[in-house]
């Protein structure tokens, strides 16, 4: 039974020994004395796999934000064989001056209510759990209104994971209109929800510039390289890619004709501003908007710009020689 | 924060404890429902976690067992016999940790999305929470930003409705009818995929029906106090009694888009084709979503559903073969 010691009972323990400690525990001391780990050496289980085991512990209790500092050898940092392990209590605890209102919980209750992606939902209710455990009640939930973020991309949990730890990725990328996916590596800086669709703003590194790619364009699996870049980029990334985004809309636009009382003049109405033969609607993406507006068959008509015009026209062709007459009702 | 079946990992069962022990400290003694519910887990995985808290302690000297006190303790006959939580001793774990990179940002998102919620909005209290958070993190969280909604009068009055509980009458244009004027109980504003819907009761059609703010104009708060409200709000695209089937082919990689059109029971998947059954109140509509995604996505059936959406597109061409476009060329 030496070895039947679970795993969340093991690292729970090590949490425990190593908050306890002022002066750090060694590599030796933790595998002879924390419970999880003691019993596997009495059982014979050998210090290689202890030693390995340790440190996927601790890669684990980091992940879930559990900080844990190493305290090498003054004279040669790289020399592990003699470190000692801690968890500094101040940097563990919720610093004690980040107080929360009721009313502030009720507003993060909601916040933390939007997401209907599994994984994230699960990280937003933690988040608010440990508001709750500091004894704080909300005030009565706010009703009426239910704001939801979906994050279906594949892409997104793994770049998430790559902006945390500041690491270079690589993926295919299919630009709409090109036959095949090309690679590209990238320093991911942000992820962008912007009119209900995730990008994730970064640095192109084969041209060193500011990109902006669509999780929906991403072809296959984000790889996570090893290489890795400052994590000071990061900062205000995503109120720098925002701004691009909105940029990009105020130069691109669309000259469209729209048949008033319609859906098209509803939908598109709202964020237009008037022109003089029609109205003009600011875009990011060419494609998306040509999506959009075939959608609305003979109730709008493009002026320019002509790419549009003939990505609308292409969708349009298209949909007719899908659904040609299949002759057997004639 | 139901209580889902879902397996705990290892790394969730810590991160439960990391929680559970601060939160258990505070409250003094909590009962196994309340606790399971907090944590968003089963009594059952509730008990089990409780009784294995009594394992976890400082770490002996080798050859020896840790002395009591250097264990947790539960009361176990409350536990036993009231199905009451008490830690009775504490050895470390007091403090509530910092939130992880991964929990503020989907709280810092989160935040975003509701800011645009007008009793958030009011309440200025967005900009010190992302302080917080920020300041409560553990490791700097991957900025995850949601770009903001503008708010236009229609929004605005209809959130003013919700909030006062009084029913709002505007003027609704659906796709492909006439405009109609609709009195209606306002249960909820839904705001998914950066559209705003409302849903309520609507005394036309004396039943629970589902709004495109897009579509809603005019709108006026009425003296009607809501006869409808605080009951349960059915799913936002709930099929309607009188629905007609409408039978579609699509490559696999496009059925995620349809979201709520699509129901599980009705779809087929066949080497990366799907085929689906829809329910819609016109079959016809359907070319709406048929012309928004070229020809990867086929109308099958019924034949009039078809016709409607190659002649949709057809029409949609004609624009473009005017003579004077020719010229222009």
């Amino acid at each position: 039974m030496a070895a039947r010691i679970p795993a969340e009972e093991r690292l729970t323990n090590l949490v425990v020994a190593l908050m306890a400690t002022e002066i750090g525990l060694t590599k030796q001391q933790i595998l002879d004395n924390v419970s999880g780990y003691r019993q596997r050496a009495d059982a014979g289980t050998r210090t290689d796999a202890l030693e390995k085991m340790f440190e996927r512990d601790k890669d684990e209790l980091r992940s879930l934000g559990v900080p844990i500092e190493t305290i090498g050898d003054a004279a040669d940092p790289n020399d592990l064989r003699e470190a000692r392990y801690r968890i500094p209590q101040a940097e563990y605890d919720l610093p004690s001056d980040i107080d929360f209102t009721p009313a502030e919980l009720a507003v993060l209750q909601l916040a933390g209510s939007v997401w209907s992606a599994e994984s994230v939902s699960g990280d937003a209710q933690s988040g608010v759990r440990k508001i709750r455990a500091l004894g704080i009640d909300g005030d009565e939930p706010i009703i009426g209104f239910a704001p939801r973020i979906t994050a279906r991309d594949a892409a997104f949990s793994p770049l998430q994971e790559a902006i945390e730890k500041s690491r270079v990725v690589v993926f295919e990328y299919l630009k709409p209109g090109e036959d095949a996916p090309r690679r590209r590596r990238v320093r991911p800086l942000a992820l962008v929800d912007y009119e209900a669709r995730w990008h994730v703003f970064g640095i192109d590194v084969d041209v060193e510039e500011d990109r902006m790619f669509l999780l929906s364009r991403i072809v296959g699996d984000v790889r996570m390289t090893a290489s890795t870049f400052d994590a000071a980029m990061r900062e205000g990334a995503g109120e720098r890619a925002l701004a691009g985004l909105e940029e990009v809309a105020a130069a691109n636009s669309a000259l469209l004709e729209i048949t008033p009382g319609t859906e098209a003049a509803l939908r598109l109405g709202r964020r237009a501003t008037p022109a003089v033969q029609g109205i003009r609607v600011p875009f990011v993406d060419l494609h998306i908007l040509a999506d959009e507006l075939a959608s609305y068959g003979p109730e709008v008509r493009v002026v320019e710009p002509a790419p549009l015009r003939e990505a609308v026209i292409a969708r349009l062709q298209a949909v007719v020689v899908t659904h040609a007459d299949r002759g057997e009702l004639r | 924060m139901s209580a889902k079946a879902r397996p705990l990992l290892a790394g969730d069962r810590v991160r439960l404890y990391l929680t559970l022990v601060p939160y258990l400290l505070e409250h003094g003694q909590v009962s196994l429902a309340e606790a399971a519910e907090e944590f968003g887990v089963t009594t059952r995985e509730m008990r089990g976690m409780v009784e294995k808290l009594t394992v976890i302690g400082l770490p002996g000297e080798s050859g020896f067992w840790q002395q009591p006190q250097e264990m947790f303790d539960i009361n176990w006959d409350l536990l036993d016999q009231e199905d009451v939580i008490e830690i009775t001793n504490d050895v470390a774990l007091r403090r509530v940790p910092r939130f992880t990179a991964r929990e503020a940002a989907a709280l810092l998102a989160g935040l975003q999305m509701v800011a645009a919620v007008p009793a958030v909005s009011d309440s200025g209290l967005v900009a010190g929470l992302i302080s917080k958070l920020s300041r409560g993190a553990a490791d700097a969280p991957a900025d995850v930003v949601v770009a903001p909604t503008a708010i236009d009068a229609v929004r605005e009055v209809v959130a003013r409705g919700v909030n006062e509980g009084r029913a709002i009458s505007f003027t609704y244009q659906a796709p492909d009818t006439a405009p109609t004027t609709r009195t209606v109980d306002p249960m909820q504003i839904l705001i998914t995929n950066a559209q705003w819907y409302l849903q309520g009761w609507c005394h036309l059609r004396q039943a629970m029906r589902t709004f495109h703010l897009d579509r809603v104009s005019d709108p006026q708060i009425t003296d009607i106090p809501i006869t409808h409200g605080g009951e349960h709000v059915p799913e936002a695209f709930a099929e309607v009694d009188d629905d007609r089937e409408v039978a579609v082919r699509m490559p696999e990689r496009l059925a995620p888009l349809l979201g709520g059109l699509l129901s599980a029971e009705h779809v087929e998947t066949q080497s990366e084709v799907v085929t689906a059954r829809l329910h819609l109140a016109d079959p016809r509509g359907i070319k709406r979503i048929a012309a928004r995604f070229g020809g990867a996505f086929e109308v099958l059936e019924p034949g009039v559903a078809r016709t409607a959406t190659r002649e949709w597109a057809a029409a949609g061409l004609a624009l473009y073969h005017h003579p004077s476009e020719e010229d222009a060329g």
